[in-house]
Parts: structure tokens; C-alpha cells; sequence
């Protein structure tokens, strides 16, 4: 089946059979390896990708079903100069990541959640809520909420 | 530029890291294993042939069909079947004699002995197309008897290999106790303890890559230890090891459970030579949760006796330790749980024994800990036991009782040499950061109040071994220095998340002088280091860090002497300072190493390096709060004091240390495999039915270290990482205990769930008749 992703405002024109799940799509048709695969049944959140703005399991979403949408995946984060974003520097700060492979899935349901409400610094309960819907066997997870809150804070004092 | 954290960050967090389903090697073929849902039965027979006529599926074969293929013109062709998988005789922790007769073939031959073991493969031109495939194989299983719990399996009711028993290995550790110390001691107490079986859990699966070319294989595999997996692949194909290179790039986890060379990349390696091309296995989670290797695995027995004011007299540990269908390191793992059952303590008494089954479970191999959290969770369980008893505090039996700082090196009854500690002061250290003082008055206060909830606080002291056993405490590496300014560090270790490539140049930097950024480190491929060990047992800081330091006074001498050449004066005129060599007479004489390689040609350095084994130690504390309605736990507060000597990152330490307590709060409270009868792990909604720690189920958390430095290693460093998994869950545990003040605290198994707290919520209390 034909279709089109806007990946990271990159269009990719591509004929995916209907079964293909949007991470596979992604990392292998796309090859955008940066969303990985933890569990491919929707609980450890290592495939979060933002679909129009929103936070999506990418292994538990067709990618049929994403014709004609935005996504936007960990590779799409870095400022046009390749900067990383204040999320990113504050995961690396904080250390908020060690093996790496559950990061991506936390830094985009992170993403759209700062995004949606820049004032989500103002709230540690959300923020909490957010740290709660991944998986991470890894860190512990109080870095990971210490790096949401940071950004967010930053991005709080740059909000008007 | 952005200053990361760690180097890795970047790419990490930028979605440019590379595990091995992120490689892209063209034209590889993608496997996927058809898996046995029966425990325990006869193969009888398995048919291919449907899942060959799916389009895109380049081959099926179950054992029969590999050992029936005809040679072809090729250098695999010696192979006549599918070699079995190697079992790792390693330091002492596995035997010949355990595996002879029981080997593990890397497809079901005859007989299933776990659920989940493959009994044939697909391979196909995608992951979707090999699983079309693989949806096409029958097989039929005829049921045998499960053999799920040791106990039962130790009968030897049902062997699990015809004429052979299921005990794999028993052992011993101490001098057995003579009846009258029982008898004559003023308190024994008695406990039981299940250590379930346990799900590592890296949030990357396993994973293989393996690419021919001519005759080389190219090896990519997420993995502990590459130069074992080029070893054992290599003895495997029946190649020499030089054909095979092993390159471990990034690695999402592993926690002990990527070291060995599994069945399936047996199978992958053997089959890419065979088709001669590129065959990957990437395991997916539900695969994982039937097959990968679990962790613990024990019941434990004990006896503890003390006299009347506390001091401890004797110590009995007996293992019966569930080890898997087939015997592989994890037959002798428990053997550590033995040699470690001394503890913190310096009980005159003490007498370990092993009895390794085989069952019909997948695997068990080290898992973060590996058999240390055993022995640290029943002596720790028994000295609150030992407390109730005595009626005395649990913080003072064990203050009466810990071996003091200058009695070390200390001898164990049980065959370890502690080589330094001050286990009074990590205890002291984890009482007053926890306000000990302040939680028994609340909890009394709590006593008075019928309307709080019950509080309880636990206490772990522990002692663990860090740097692998005799015989495998050495690493190999080196250090290059380039004309351009740059050093480059090689050695044998493998990263799966530890921060090597930040923490080994700032080591290699500090120790030369010279500015970090000139140092880079490469590891974790055979083609660069052609020897090494690898990253397990807690090793790499101290072992490989102790290396890499030995590497730089090597380094040093080396330009010291090339200096005195050139300069024509005796070499104990050069020093180094700063990462140049200068005349101590001549102060005009000054040359940077970059120069000096420069004019004295390339500078390198290499060597095998070896440390005494260490023994990191601690005190954890856990205060929780029980409800007895819905049998909840909730943690209020945990504290973790460790010291593993002199800490090279403190920073990559303390996160090392917080994520390995949150995986003992998951062993305490959460975390177990449950087997049906018919061996089959009731694991059928993912992990969903296996419940890691999320953030929901982390408290308030402390870290906090005590500094003893080894003196088995230039650089003082102990091991770090398993800390939490050993103090954590006996301090979590104990903590439940003390809420609840069961008479029986046998019933307070781990873990510890609402339904199991429910119902010990309703036994009968200390004091109350039974
Ligand atoms: S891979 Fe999608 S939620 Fe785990
Ligand atoms: S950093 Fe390894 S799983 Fe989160």
C-alpha cells in the first residue's frame, strides 16, 4: 500500500504492506534507527514517537494508519545547527540515561508533553505521571524525573 | 559545543546509537526460532516443509534436517552436524564431569527440557516473512512428567537425561557443625527461603548479527564478553579464532545476562556459513520472557545460633538451587552463594551446602549478583530473626557481631579472604542517615495508635566479591600514543551501559596528566584487542582500571627511556610530568609525548594485568509501611551505604548504585517468574505478568559511600553495580517483618505481593499463641 510519512519534515513516499507496524517502518524502511524496540507489545514505551503532536507507541500503531501524518522521531529533536534540545542536555546532565535504549521512547513522551504545555515545570505531578508510563531496568528513574523537571523548568523561564 | 555528561550521551540521546538491529549489513536474512510450548516431552516430529514453500523464506530446518544437509564445497563443510552449546567451564564455577552426558544441542534433538526450547528455525528475507514461516512448521511433542521444583526433580523420579540423576553437582564451603554447638547455644533460630527464579531483564533483548565474508565471520552481538564469544563460536564452527572477529557495539543492558554463547547464536553462526550470507537474530520480548537465562534460583535452609548476648556461634546455609534443563555456569553459581554464606559477620562457625538440580526451566546463569544476594538475603533474614529471639535490636546484634577493621585480612570459615573493610562504620553511616533513632519512636508511637498503619524497618549488612574468581581476575589492553597528540586505550572489557568510553580516558588522563579529550578508548572488539575477559563479576573498574593505570606507568617508563636515549643521559634523569618527559639537570629539555613519538616512532604499550579479588561491603535500610488491608507495601525510605574502595566516577558509581537498589526493590516486592506444573512460565500477557519497578515503585532513595580502599589493586577500586541487588531486598524484606511482626516470617516469601502480605497480615503475631 502506498503511502506518505512527513518524518522529522522529511517526506517519505513509501509502500508499506498494511501489516508493518510504524517502528518497523520507521527503522527499516525509513531507516531511522533511533526508535527502538523493547517489548513490541505496548508496555515499556522505548518506541514512543510523536504522530501529529502526540505520543504514540509506535509498535502498537500501523503504519498505514499514519499516511498522510506527522511524525516525529528522536533523530528529529536536535536544532537545525544539530544542537541537542534542553531535553537532551538535560537527560546528559542529569544522567539520566545509562544503556541508552529506553531513552529515546522517554525523551519523546517528554517532548510532547513540554511541547503541548510549556508550563508543565509548574507541575512535578505530571511530570511524575509522565516518568511512570516507560520502562527503564537501567537507572532507577529519579535522574529521568530530575531531567524532565529541569527542562521544563528552562523552558518555563523562556515561555513569555 | 554541548559538554555532555558522558561521551556516550551524545549519540545516545540523539537517536545515533547503534545496537545490533540497528546495523545495516545489505542482503542479511533475518531468523526466527520455532519454539516448543511443552516443558517437557519427546520430540517426535517436526516438518519444515510447509514453511519452506512461503515466499520470501530462504530456509527451515529443524536438528534433523541440519544433520541430514549435505556438505558443500566450503569451509563450514567439515561441520557434519549442529555443534551443541558451549557451557563455559569457568573459574570453578562450572564442571566437566556436571555436563558430560547432558549437552545442550542448539536445536531439540530427542527431548524437550524447557518450555520454549527452539525446535527448528526459519530464515527468511525479513523478520515478517521468517515469522510467516515459522507460523508453518509442525511438531509434535509428546508430554513427558515436568520436573519444575528442585525438591521434586532431585528424587530422581523422572531423570531429565536417561541413566543420568538430575543433581548436576553437589558441593560444600566450611567444616560441618557438630551437634553439641546446637544444642548448647543459648538461641537457635531456624528460617526458609525461596529465592524465585528472576527475569534480568536489559530493555534490549539479545540480539546477533553475524556476517561472512570468505572465510572470516564478522560477529555483532550485544554482549559481556566478546573474546569468549569468539572462542566459543569459533570452537563451535571448528575454525581457528582469528577467523572470527566479535565487535559489541552499543548494548542495552545485560545485568549478567549477556556473557554466554547462547543456542540461537549457535545456530545464526552456523547457518551464515552455511548459506554464506548475513544472518541476524533479534530477540523480541516474549521470546525473552520464555528463554532467556533467569536469575536466583534457590531454597535455602538455614540454622544460626548465638549465646545469650548475641554473639554469633555457628551458621548453617543448604542450597538446593533450581539450575535449569541444562547444567551450564549456573550448576556451579551457587557454589558462590556457599563460599560467601560467612557474610559480614565473624561467626566462628559456618557450613554451606549445594545441591544443584536440574529442572525443567530455562537456564539459570548470573543474573546482577549472582548468588551473592542469595547468601546476603538468608544470613540477613536470620539475624532479624536472631533479634526477635533475643530480644534485642537488630542494629546491635549485628554491631556485636560484624568482623572489626583490624582483623583484615580476614579468613572465613567458608574459604573467602576478605581484604579490607569497616563494616561497623558503613552501619553506623546507614543508621544515622536513615534517623534510625527517629523511625523506632515513630514506630512505637504507631504501636499505640490502632488506627495507623504498621511500620517496620530493616536492616542488610552485606559483603560481596567483585573482580571474578581465581584464574580469571586478569584483563589484557594497552595504550597507544599517537604523533597527532592523541592516546589510544584498548582493552578487553564491553560496555552495556556503565560509561566506559567517559570513565576510562578521565582514568588514563589523570593518571598521564594530559587533557581528556586527547584520550579515546576502543573495546569491545576482538579485531582491535586480541585478548580480554570482558564486563561481569563487578570486574571492569577494578580490574580493567587497574590495567589501564599499569598501562600508563608502562607507558611512562617507556618514554623515559626513549627520552635518556635520545638525550644521552641515564633514565633516571627524565621524569614525567604532565604527559612530557623533561631533563632533571637540563631544564631547556623538555619534550611532549606527540614529539617524542614524533622523533622515536610509535609508542605502544600492552600487557595482561591482574588484582586480588575484592570484597565491597555495606548496610542497607529500608522503612515500610504494610497495609494489612490490601497487603501493600510502601516504602517510605531507603538507604544504601556501600563502599567499594576508591571510586574512579562518583557520579557513574551513585547511578550504578540507585538503579541496582531499585532492581532489589523489584526482587522483594515484585519480581518472580511463576512456573505452572507443567513448566511452562504463566508469563502470557508479556510484561505485563512480570512486573518490573516502574517510577510508581520507587521511594526516596540515599546513596551514600564509605571509602576503603583494596589493597589487592594499585588503584584501591573495588567493584560497584551489583550493591542493590544484594543489600537491598533482606533490608526491604526484614522491613516487612518488623511491620508485621509475624510469629512465622517464613511466611513472608519474595516476593513479597499484596497476596502474600495479606494473608501473613492474618497469621498469628509474635507473642500470640499459634
Ligand atoms: S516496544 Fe513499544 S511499548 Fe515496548
Ligand atoms: S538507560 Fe538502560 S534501560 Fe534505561
Amino acid at each position: 500500500m502506498k503511502i506518505t510519512l512527513t518524518v522529522n519534515g522529511e517526506e517519505f513516499p513509501l509502500d508499506v504492506e498494511p501489516r508493518r507496524v510504524l517502528a518497523d517502518v520507521l527503522r527499516e524502511d525509513c531507516r531511522l534507527t533511533g526508535t527502538h524496540l523493547g517489548c513490541e507489545h505496548g508496555v515499556c514505551g522505548a518506541c514512543g514517537v510523536l504522530v501529529d503532536g502526540e505520543a504514540v507507541r509506535s509498535c502498537l500503531i500501523l503504519a498505514v494508519q499514519c499516511d498522510g501524518s506527522s511524525v516525529r522521531t528522536v533523530e528529529g529533536l536536535a536544532g537545525p545547527d544539530g544542537e541537542p534540545s534542553a531535553l537532551q542536555r538535560a537527560f546528559s546532565a542529569e544522567h539520566a540515561l545509562q544503556c541508552g535504549f529506553c531513552t529515546p521512547g522517554f525523551l519523546m513522551v517528554a517532548t510532547g508533553a513540554l511541547e503541548a504545555d510549556p508550563t508543565l515545570g509548574d507541575d512535578p505531578d505530571r511530570i511524575e505521571d509522565l516518568v511512570r508510563s516507560n520502562l527503564c531496568r537501567c537507572t532507577g528513574y529519579e535522574p529521568i524525573r530530575r531531567a524532565i523537571t529541569r527542562a521544563a523548568q528552562e523552558a518555563r523561564q523562556l515561555a513569555p | 559545543m554541548h559538554q555532555w555528561g558522558r561521551r556516550e550521551d551524545q549519540r545516545l540521546t540523539m537517536g545515533k546509537g547503534r545496537f545490533v538491529a540497528d546495523i545495516e549489513v545489505p542482503g542479511c536474512l533475518d531468523a526466527v526460532f520455532v519454539r516448543s510450548k511443552t516443558g517437557h516431552g519427546t520430540l517426535r516430529s517436526v516438518d519444515c516443509a510447509p514453511a519452506r514453500a512461503v515466499p520470501g523464506v530462504v530456509g527451515a530446518w529443524a536438528a534433523a534436517d541440519l544433520m541430514d544437509m549435505p556438505a558443500c564445497a566450503h569451509s563450514a563443510s567439515v561441520l557434519q552436524d549442529l555443534p551443541p552449546v558451549p557451557h563455559s567451564v569457568l573459574a570453578r564455577l562450572s564442571s566437566d564431569e556436571a555436563v558430560a552426558g547432558r549437552e545442550w544441542p542448539a536445536l531439540v534433538k530427542e527431548r524437550v527440557r524447557y518450555a520454549g526450547e527452539a525446535v527448528a528455525v526459519v530464515v527468511g528475507e525479513d523478520r515478517y516473512l521468517a515469522e510467516d514461516g515459522a507460523a508453518e512448521v509442525t511438531f509434535e511433542v509428546e508430554p513427558l512428567p515436568a520436573m519444575v521444583r528442585p525438591s521434586d526433580a532431585a528424587r530422581d523420579s523422572f531423570p531429565l537425561f536417561d541413566g543420568l540423576s538430575n543433581v548436576a553437582l553437589t558441593g560444600e564451603a566450611g567444616q560441618p557443625i557438630d551437634d553439641s554447638v546446637w544444642r548448647d547455644a543459648a538461641a537457635v533460630v531456624e528460617g526458609r527461603y525461596r529465592q524465585s527464579l528472576l527475569l534480568p531483564t536489559p530493555m534490549e533483548c539479545r540480539a546477533i548479527l553475524v556476517a561472512p565474508d570468505a572465510d572470516r565471520l564478522t560477529v555483532w552481538a550485544g554482549h559481556q564478553a566478546p573474546h569468549r564469544l569468539r572462542r566459543e563460536l569459533a570452537a563451535s564452527l571448528g575454525w581457528p579464532e582469528d577467523r572470527v572477529r566479535v565487535v559489541v557495539p552499543d548494548t542495552g543492558g545485560a545485568f549478567g545476562s549477556k556473557s554466554a554463547t547462547f543456542p540461537e547464536y549457535v545456530v545464526v553462526a552456523y547457518l551464515a556459513v552455511k548459506l554464506r550470507r548475513p544472518v541476524r537474530w533479534i530477540e523480541d520480548r516474549l521470546e525473552s520472557m520464555m528463554v532467556a537465562t533467569r536469575g536466583r534460583g534457590q531454597d535455602q535452609r538455614v540454622r544460626l545460633a548465638a549465646d545469650a548476648d548475641g554473639r554469633l556461634l555457628a551458621y548453617e546455609l543448604t542450597i538446593e538451587a533450581d539450575v535449569g534443563a541444562y547444567p551450564h555456569l549456573g550448576v556451579g553459581l551457587p557454589m558462590q552463594t556457599a563460599w560467601m554464606a560467612t557474610g559480614p559477620y565473624a561467626t566462628p562457625k559456618v557450613h554451606a551446602t549445594v545441591r544443584s538440580v536440574l529442572t525443567n526451566t530455562m537456564v539459570t546463569y548470573p543474573y546482577r549478583g549472582a548468588g551473592r544476594p542469595e547468601a546476603a538475603i538468608a544470613l540477613e533474614r536470620s539475624m532479624d530473626t536472631m533479634a526477635r529471639r533475643l530480644s534485642m535490636d537488630p542494629a546491635e546484634l549485628r554491631r556485636r557481631n560484624l568482623i572489626p577493621p583490624e582483623s583484615f585480612p580476614y579468613e572465613t570459615p567458608t574459604g573467602r579472604r576478605y581484604d579490607s573493610g569497616n563494616y561497623a562504620g558503613a552501619l553506623e553511616l546507614a543508621l544515622r542517615t536513615v534517623d534510625y533513632d527517629g523511625w523506632r519512636a515513630e514506630q512505637a508511637r504507631r504501636g499505640k495508635d490502632p488506627g495507623a498503619m504498621p511500620l517496620g524497618i530493616g536492616l542488610s549488612c552485606y559483603v560481596e566479591r567483585s573482580g571474578g574468581e581465581p584464574g580469571g581476575l586478569f584483563e589484557f589492553g594497552g595504550l597507544e600514543a599517537g604523533e597527532d597528540g592523541s592516546i589510544t586505550a584498548r582493552c578487553g572489557a564491553a560496555s552495556s551501559g556503565q560509561g566506559h568510553e567517559t570513565v576510562f580516558p578521565a582514568l588514563v588522563a589523570r593518571t598521564l596528566g594530559v587533557a581528556q579529550w586527547r584520550v579515546r578508548l576502543i573495546e569491545g572488539d576482538t579485531g582491535e584487542q586480541p585478548e580480554g575477559l570482558g564486563s561481569f563479576a563487578s570486574r571492569t573498574a577494578q580490574v580493567v582500571g587497574a590495567l589501564l593505570w599499569h598501562a600508563c606507568q608502562l607507558l611512562i617508563d617507556e618514554a623515559r627511556r626513549r627520552a635518556a636515549r635520545m638525550w644521552g643521559v641515564p633514565v633516571e634523569r627524565v621524569e614525567w610530568s604532565d604527559g612530557t618527559v623533561r631533563d632533571a639537570h637540563d631544564r631547556s629539555a623538555v619534550l611532549d609525548l606527540s614529539h617524542l613519538v614524533k622523533a622515536t616512532g610509535p609508542l605502544k604499550v600492552d600487557d595482561r594485568f591482574e588484582t586480588g579479588m575484592a570484597f565491597p561491603f555495606g548496610t542497607h535500610v529500608a522503612v515500610a509501611e504494610v497495609d494489612p488491608e490490601l497487603g501493600t507495601v510502601h516504602l517510605l525510605r531507603l538507604v544504601a551505604v556501600d563502599d567499594c574502595g576508591v571510586v574512579l566516577d562518583p557520579e557513574i558509581v551513585h547511578g550504578q548504585a540507585f538503579g541496582s537498589c531499585v532492581q532489589g526493590i523489584g526482587q522483594a516486592l515484585y519480581e518472580g517468574i511463576p512456573y505452572g506444573d507443567d513448566g511452562v512460565p504463566l508469563l502470557g500477557n508479556g510484561l505485563l505478568d512480570y512486573l518490573l519497578p516502574t517510577f510508581s515503585e520507587v521511594p526516596p532513595i540515599e546513596v551514600r559511600h564509605t571509602r576503603t580502599p583494596s589493597p589487592g589493586s594499585p588503584l584501591g577500586a573495588k567493584g560497584a553495580g551489583e550493591s542493590g541487588c544484594i543489600g537491598t531486598p533482606a533490608a526491604v524484606v526484614n522491613a516487612v517483618i518488623d511491620a508485621l511482626q509475624v510469629a512465622d516470617p517464613d511466611l513472608l516469601q519474595m516476593p513479597l505481593t499484596p497476596d502474600v502480605v495479606w494473608r501473613a497480615a492474618r497469621a498469628p503475631k509474635r507473642g500470640e499463641p499459634r
